[in-house]
């Protein structure tokens, strides 16, 4: 039986042929690999010469945000499209009120997650001109909301999903509209307008961080926001009996 | 104003942007989503068709994203085979989208229905207007990393689509779908690397006038394929498909059947006879061709054998993706203006005749409450247009004239007698003569009505469910009666780099 030899993490034959093939793959994809010879000059030298044009001065932001800004646009959607899907799956599955959640967790998560918003905001600041942006901002601020989430406070439950949505997709609607904006005035989509560049690089970001930062938290609740557990949930807190 | 100039390309960003903000707005206000997503493949088929028209004027046209030249920057372009795909793209969705209105309708009015209809609703919406806009970025995309994320966009949606009915049977067929998907996604990814190692150029063009042929470009080459292979479901690598198709919501399987596989081998055959032509040898055509025959075969046999008919329209898909593979080695005979006629015709046939098949399966198990093809007898009685579009539909399968399938065989078989290799006349054959039996096995069930059978009345009918099916099938059985047209767009469209115009303006 097939199930029993998994019990005990022991390979059939058709599985260690598999790993046996999937080794050799990788072992042939890396010799491959090694034998390129690096005489490929890649897309650094141009990016280098047309740096001082893209507003920004950190080469991965440039890139990001200006030279391949249209790649970047669909990958905010892609992160959105995550959440479309599990919240079309199912409802968030958070945990059951009145777990024991230790008082020291409460104070370090609410000294915590003011703090890491500051450092997503510095972060996203900070990629005009070193490592950072909307992917680093966006990801502290996940963090953040992902120990907002496992600290179980209770105004988590009570957030409606319409300013869940907002935020959720202000980061790629903005996005879409900057660049209609900048194809209205310059005729180019995501052509930034001469010498603005540098600030709309920075709106962009902020909002595509702020909606990277719930998504990933969405995602980490596991489902759409929970409308009808309010209107069932104030009778079950406080018994019939008591409440009145 | 310059900027409404028929010739300027700004135009092609329309079926991209369109419904990428149509979809986040209707994710935002989860209200009047049916208006917006109406209204927004209504603004895709027009943006289609206008871009037909400014094919047939101007000539293939370069679209620099943000005004950034070719090796730095994104360039999209629209050529014959990509104007094509999107006017396929663009009648299929909006049909669809007419169907999924009265689908849903139908079932959110339903007296047992629940709310989950209505969430499903809701969520079909924006999902649905993403993948379009991924697969219209895909048509248009013209470099392979931007290629790469629309694949990871089409990818996603439509396996949250197929997942959307909540049943368990869908959830777990959509999971697999999803891991196949982002194999396939990654394997892509991973030859990305290997090119640009080699390259270190990302764009198409520029790519093509390479000259370099080393074991990084083929490696990436063979990468690139499997992971689109596996997407686009060749025959042993299409254990995914049939339970995903089959188990969907009836508009996600005519979408997923329809439109997303498409997606896949649109890029894949770019890849294989315009990008990497050079490098292409006649055994991997070959090669090719085999796994394509193999699909045909086993395809049709394995749709011979189903007994519920979504499983069956499934593995029927299974087995036309296969002609678009025999295509391969056949396609090396022909001249460069050619080359994309045999899989155009077949893919827009296939996904007219596919999206009205799985339609009107759909509206056949909305009515009947299941879709077991024994105890479909006399459907006719109940649902004549439906079983009408479903007939229609199956004589394109089958390659009947004036299909457009029929062309696409046509000049397979033409092809494969003028450079002698019979063999595969014989699998087009075979394919064809077991499609006839599959089409007509459901279909006499259907028109037969035994004596003393008392149709079943069905008090409820929308026309949102019947009509936009038999549409498409016409279409689909039209195609050929339009074939000079769409080959001279064709033609136009292979220009080559010689006449690129430079993207954006001044």
């Amino acid at each position: 039986m097939p199930k029993t030899r998994n019990r005990h993490k022991r390979l059939d034959g058709f599985q260690r042929l598999f790993l046996l093939l999937v080794v050799c793959l990788i072992t042939l994809l890396g010799c491959i690999l090694s034998t390129i010879p690096n005489s490929a000059p890649g897309l650094a030298d141009a990016v280098a010469r047309l740096q001082e044009r893209s507003g920004v001065k950190s080469p991965v932001t440039a890139v990001l945000l200006n030279f391949r800004a249209y790649d970047t646009m669909l990958e905010v959607v892609v992160l959105l499209l995550a959440v479309i899907g599990s919240w079309s799956l199912t409802k968030s599955p958070l945990p059951e009120q009145d777990t024991d959640i230790s008082p020291v967790q409460m104070g370090v998560v609410r000294l915590l997650a003011p703090v890491m918003c500051l450092v997503a905001a510095y972060l996203v600041w900070q990629g005009s001109h070193l490592a950072g942006g909307a992917f680093q901002g966006g990801a502290i601020l996940g963090a953040a909301g992902v120990l907002i989430l496992v600290s179980d406070f209770p105004w988590i439950r009570t957030i409606p999903a319409l300013p869940l949505r907002i935020g959720l997709v202000l980061g790629p609607l903005f996005f879409v509209g900057i660049a209609l904006c900048c194809l209205f005035f310059t005729g180019k989509l995501l052509g930034y307008p001469e010498g603005t560049a540098g600030w709309l690089i920075l709106l962009i970001e902020a909002a595509c961080a702020l909606s990277i930062g719930i998504t990933l938290a969405s995602l980490f609740a596991g489902g759409r926001p929970d409308n009808t557990m309010k209107k069932i949930q104030p009778p079950a807190k406080h018994p019939p009996g008591k409440s009145l | 104003m310059i900027f409404l100039n028929v010739d300027n390309p700004s135009w092609m960003i329309t079926p991209i942007i369109v419904p990428l903000t149509a979809g986040l707005l209707c994710f935002l206000f989860q209200r009047k989503t049916f208006a917006i997503a109406l209204s927004a493949v209504l603004v895709n088929l027009l943006a289609a068709c206008f871009l037909i028209g400014q094919l047939l004027t101007c000539g293939p046209m370069r679209y620099s994203m943000g005004g950034w030249q070719a090796p730095l920057g994104i360039t999209l372009r629209t050529d014959g085979p990509a104007v094509l795909m999107l006017l396929m793209t663009g009648v299929t969705g909006f049909a669809i989208t007419l169907y999924a209105r009265g689908y849903f309708s139908f079932r959110i009015d339903d007296p047992g229905g629940t709310d989950r209809h209505q969430q499903q609703q809701r969520y079909f919406w924006p999902l649905w207007l993403l993948l379009l806009a991924g697969l219209n970025g895909l048509f248009l995309s013209n470099d392979i990393f931007n290629l790469y994320i629309t694949l990871e966009i089409i990818g996603i949606s439509a396996a949250s689509l197929a997942a959307l009915s909540g049943k368990p049977a869908a959830r777990l067929a959509s999971f697999r779908y999803l891991l196949s998907s982002l194999l396939g996604s990654l394997t892509f990814l991973l030859g990305i690397v290997f090119l640009y190692k080699s390259c270190g150029l990302l764009d198409l063009d520029l790519l093509r006038n390479l000259t370099e042929n080393g074991p990084g470009v083929r490696a990436a080459l063979a990468l690139m394929s499997v992971g689109l292979l596996l997407k686009t479901a060749l025959v042993p690598m299409h254990f995914w498909l049939p339970p995903a198709h089959a188990n969907a919501l009836a508009p996600v399987s005519a979408i997923l059947s329809a439109l997303v596989i498409k997606g896949s081998f649109y890029l894949l055959f770019r890849l294989w006879f315009e990008v990497f032509a050079s490098s292409i040898t006649t055994e991997a055509l070959n090669v090719m061709g085999g796994l394509g025959a193999g699909a045909i075969l086993w395809g049709a046999i394995q749709a011979m054998r189903q007994h519920r008919l979504k499983l069956m329209v499934a593995y029927s898909t299974v087995s036309q993706l296969g002609y678009l593979f025999v295509a391969f080695p056949l396609s090396r005979a022909a001249d460069n203006a050619q080359v994309w006629s045999i899989v155009i015709f077949m893919a827009m046939a296939h996904a007219c005749a596919k999206s009205a098949m799985f339609m009107s399966a759909g509206t056949i198990f909305l009515h009947f409450g299941h879709d077991r093809i024994q105890d479909l007898t006399g459907v006719r009685a109940s649902l004549p247009i439906t079983v009408l579009a479903y007939g229609i539909a199956g004589v394109t399968l089958m390659g009947l004239p004036p299909s457009g399938a029929f062309i696409a065989k046509w000049l397979l078989l033409s092809w494969a007698l003028a450079s002698c290799q019979w063999w595969w006349v014989l699998v087009i054959i075979a394919g064809s003569a077991m499609a006839m039996i599959y089409v007509f096995r459901v279909i006499s069930r259907f028109i037969v009505i035994p004596e003393g059978f008392s149709s079943q009345k069905l008090e409820f009918h929308s026309r949102l469910l019947e009509w936009p099916a038999l549409a498409l099938a016409l279409i689909s059985l039209l195609l050929g009666l339009v074939a000079p047209w769409l080959l001279h767009i064709l033609a136009k469209g292979s220009i080559d780099l010689t006449q690129i115009l430079p993207g954006g303006l001044p």
